[in-house]
């Protein structure tokens, strides 16, 4: 039995919008065991990317806690990593320099720095772009520069917000085997935040499926599929399948509820 | 011909035509004898061949300074000007841009003096600083410090937080994230207001040299000393070299700016 990792307790958030309470998460709970990769499932505006927020300590909590290693997260906690949904690789910087980030504020410099930088470029295939800036590059690539620089610093735990979220299919999984492939290594416990659920399927180990705002938690499922995942042939086969419809009967719901 | 052959023609014909008509018509006497167009005289607009032999006069050494020694006075002052202005006020709309309170203390102060028209303070900046170069680096500095530090304001206001966040998340502290984010985030506004921003320095140079007098020089006193003796020659030889600095100045500060800003997506070259 793994030991407990991060510990979500009762966790809520409450927005402010002119004048008005909005409440976004209400009343999580969930415990996220060492190197376990947990994906986070929901509509749009169900307050996944709040919760992952809330564990990255860039927004607090409104009610309740979210415990990392035992300690109440306040600041952004040292040992996580966070790869954004949104573009934020620097413009301003070479790829070889972005992914290098992490090495420079921690004061790793040097031979040392360029091992490191040049073995993760390697590792995300990005070979013969190490001078680029990100302007020449596809968003496909500018989110693998970002992901290996988050994990250049070797981040124990990893959150994820939609990363892929902006990327076609054909991208997509290309980065899905990448991320897999990665994880086998490294076994990092991460928590993806995905609307996607043929990504969280074929990613997690467990994936959360949460509820129209103020998001709660609606099912825990356990995906049961083996490691190591092979992204493409996984999606034909039965078990994906039944997995997929299993969570879609929840998830479905939640999509069809109020719809517009 | 191709397309762009055929522009770089019809700009020569223009200018050919142009300094033609010029130098023909202000030779015929009659021309300004017709009622409305008396200026085409050469008193008034001198003429092109009178221009050429003035420019090469006011080179040689029977002048006591040199059209040449006026022109590096003015770039001088210019380039003094703009470097003290870009990174003053550089460091000024960075710290107003990054500390609210700070940027609500002066913003009153800052609209009134960059409301008042710069060219109002001449007088005022040459009993102060005097007739020299200091007055003409003060004028360049007043007009280049605001248009410098309002986009650099802007820049630093409109830092991405998410890149600030992410640079947390890989360990940054506080110092680290002004270095590798918020200054270049905000340079790359400042950048983009090099290329006006010479052009203004220059206007305040001359402005400043038609106050300043002999003992301040440049291509403005020569035009405001062409004025007294009424010699529109050298009038049109300042007029003339001053346009082609100031397109020789801004091309360059345009360079600069491209090598600089080069990673952004506009800069990128197409194809």
């Amino acid at each position: 039995m793994s030991r407990l990792r991060i510990q979500i307790g009762d966790l809520s958030k409450t927005f402010r919008e002119g004048g008005r309470e909005v409440p976004a998460v209400s009343r999580v709970s969930l415990d996220i065991l060492d190197k376990e990769f947990v994906a986070l499932v929901g509509p749009s505006g169900c307050g996944k990317s709040t919760i992952l927020n809330m564990i990255g300590g860039l927004i607090a909590p409104s009610d309740g806690q979210v415990l990392i290693d035992g300690s109440a997260v306040r600041d952004v906690p040292r040992q996580v990593g966070y790869v954004f949904q949104k573009d934020t690789v620097f413009p301003w910087r070479t790829v070889t320099r972005n992914i290098a980030l992490g090495l420079e504020y921690r004061g790793v410099a040097g031979p040392e720095q360029e091992r490191r930088v040049a073995e993760a470029i390697r590792l995300a295939g990005l070979s013969g772009f190490e001078e680029a800036f990100p302007a020449t590059l596809s968003g496909g690539m500018r989110q693998r520069v970002a992901l290996m620089r988050t994990l250049i610093v070797e981040p124990e735990i990893l959150l994820m917000d939609e990363p892929f979220g902006a990327l076609d299919t054909h991208t997509k999984l290309g980065l899905h085997a990448e991320l897999l492939a990665l994880w086998e290594a490294k076994h990092q416990t991460v928590v993806f935040v995905t609307h996607d659920l043929s990504e969280a399927i074929t990613l997690a180990d467990r994936i959360v499926v949460l509820t129209r705002r103020p998001g709660k938690i609606k099912l825990i499922h356990e995906v049961k599929l083996p490691r190591p995942r092979d992204v493409i042939k996984l999606r034909e086969t039965d078990e994906y399948a039944q997995e997929y419809s299993q969570i879609w009967r929840v998830l479905g719901e939640e999509f069809a509820e109020h719809a517009p | 011909m191709n397309e762009k052959l055929k522009i770089n023609f019809w700009r020569l014909a223009i200018l050919v035509v142009g300094v033609g008509a010029w130098e023909w018509l202000t030779g015929i006497k009659a021309v300004s004898k017709i009622p409305g167009l008396y200026f085409i005289d050469p008193f008034f607009i001198s003429r092109p061949s009178k221009i050429v032999e003035r420019f090469f006069y006011l080179n040689s050494d029977k002048v006591r300074l040199t059209l040449w020694q006026m022109l590096l006075s003015t770039v001088e002052s210019t380039f003094i000007g703009f470097f003290v202005g870009v990174s003053t006020g550089f460091v000024a709309g960075l710290v107003l841009g990054r500390n609210d309170r700070l940027a609500r203390i002066f913003e009153p102060y800052i609209i009134a003096f960059n409301s008042l028209p710069r060219i109002a303070l001449v007088p005022l900046v040459t009993m102060i600083f005097g007739f020299g170069l200091l007055a003409k680096v003060v004028l360049a500095w007043m007009i280049v410090f605001f248009i410098v530090f309002f986009n650099t304001f802007q820049g630093a206001r409109s830092v991405d937080p998410d890149l600030i966040h992410s640079a947390r998340f890989l360990g940054a502290r506080e110092g680290q994230i002004m270095r590798t984010v918020i200054i270049p985030s905000a340079l790359a506004w400042t950048f983009a207001s090099l290329t006006p921003s010479i052009s203004f320095a220059l206007i305040g140079v001359v402005i400043g040299e038609f106050i300043g007098g002999e003992s301040g020089g440049g291509i403005g006193y020569l035009i405001i000393s062409s004025l007294g003796t009424l010699n529109s020659a050298d009038m049109m030889v300042s007029l003339i070299v001053l346009a082609i600095t100031g397109i020789v100045m801004a091309l360059g500060i345009k360079q600069v700016e491209m090598r600089l800003l080069r990673w952004r997506p506009e800069y990128q070259p197409k194809g």
